[in-house]
């Protein structure tokens, strides 16, 4: 996720639980995987943070203030992985359905055509 | 295939055969040279030979029909293009090759398939974002075909063998226009080239999939979210995008 070379992703903030089960595969995830994506993205913050009695989650901050929270519970250091990617990768944009996959400014170079137009 | 196929499988059953303790009053000799005849002669040759047969013993079919198929193509491929070892694969394989390990010819093979080549990652330095230039292109990518210009975002099918903020340049050009000049390819217009710099990979809206029939008790509903990527064109190369002055009328 760059916007014209700027990426996105500011934030990242990781919570989890040290008792739950739920925060095992988080827990094994932040042994693991962050040190490497922390390293593969020297521009990120990445922030863990200790939340008793609440199940894993991944919150994003973006560039254009907009947050996106992933719970990970149950999920294995992979999948957690997956999904923090997920979030590097995206802009902050808001999910909805793409109205066209061809966004332009300048849609036309030679002219549009119309049917008064004469040769 | 299925005519050499056919034929070793015959000639498995009359090796078989002539193992066998064979009736005495034979027509022809058993010495027969198998290669001299066709399918069908051999069959009606066994058929003639001998009365109901118990076939059992000797059936040795293959447990995989691509296995045959396979044998075959293996001794001439070294490293083919991921479509051909697809096929093979997806009937006897039931998980379907997420992790799979592509080497740099094939990323590079299957990319150049699609028609983009990774050119490296966006550095600082790069100074590639230009400002707006009259002139366009239609260029294909999978199967999709867009008319770009630059500064347009396009958003096509997870291109996967780049990352965000790397280079691309799609070479699949098929048309090209500025002001004044219109290129058209057959299909293709050689040296041309789309440069594109990957925004973002995400996931779209999610789509929930109904199936509904009535009176029949049968509801189905399935979520589905497409991967895309978001490409930003840069710069177009292969056309003269001056506006050349008009002389006086």
């Amino acid at each position: 996720m760059a916007l014209r070379g700027t990426w996105q992703l500011q934030k990242l903030i990781v919570g989890f639980c040290d008792w739950g089960g739920s925060s095992r595969g988080i827990r094994a995830f932040m042994e693991s995987h962050l040190p490497a994506f922390k390293a593969s993205n020297p521009q990120l913050e990445v922030v863990t943070e200790l939340i008793r009695g609440q199940h894993p989650h991944l919150k994003g901050l973006y560039r254009n203030k907009n947050e996106r929270v992933i719970c990970v519970k149950n999920l294995t250091p992979e999948e957690i992985h997956l999904h923090a990617t997920r979030l590097r990768n995206a802009l902050g944009r808001k999910v909805v359905k793409l109205k066209t996959r061809h966004v332009t400014k300048h849609p036309s170079v030679q002219g549009t055509w119309s049917t008064a137009l004469k040769f | 295939m299925a005519h050499r196929r056919c034929l070793h499988v015959l000639s498995r059953h009359a090796a078989a055969l002539l193992s066998l303790k064979t009736p005495p009053t034979l027509p022809f000799s058993t010495s027969i040279s198998l290669k001299g005849l066709t399918p069908f002669q051999h069959r009606s040759l066994i058929s003639s030979t001998l009365g109901p047969t118990n076939w059992s013993h000797y059936r040795h079919f293959s447990s995989n029909k691509n296995d045959d198929e396979g044998e075959d193509v293996d001794e001439d491929e070294d490293e083919e293009t991921a479509d051909e070892s697809y096929e093979g694969e997806e009937i006897g394989d039931t998980v379907p090759d997420l992790g799979r390990e592509y080497t740099l010819e094939e990323k590079e093979a299957e990319a150049a398939e699609i028609g983009y080549k990774v050119l490296g990652p966006l550095r600082k330095s790069d100074r590639v974002f230009k400002k707006y230039e009259p002139a366009f292109a239609v260029v294909q990518i999978g199967s999709h075909q867009f008319k770009v210009s630059n500064g347009d975002s396009i958003f096509t099918e997870r291109l996967k063998f780049c990352e965000v903020n790397d280079k691309l340049i799609l070479n699949k050009v098929l048309l090209l226009g500025s002001q004044h000049q219109t290129i058209i390819g057959r299909p293709m217009v050689p040296d041309a080239a789309v440069h594109a710099v990957v925004e973002e990979h995400a996931l779209d809206a999610k789509v929930i999939i109904f199936k509904k029939k009535r009176r029949k008790n049968y509801r189905r509903t399935k979520g589905h979210r497409q991967e895309l990527t978001k490409l930003r064109i840069v710069d177009i190369q292969g056309i003269e995008k001056r506006v050349e002055v008009a002389t006086a009328a």
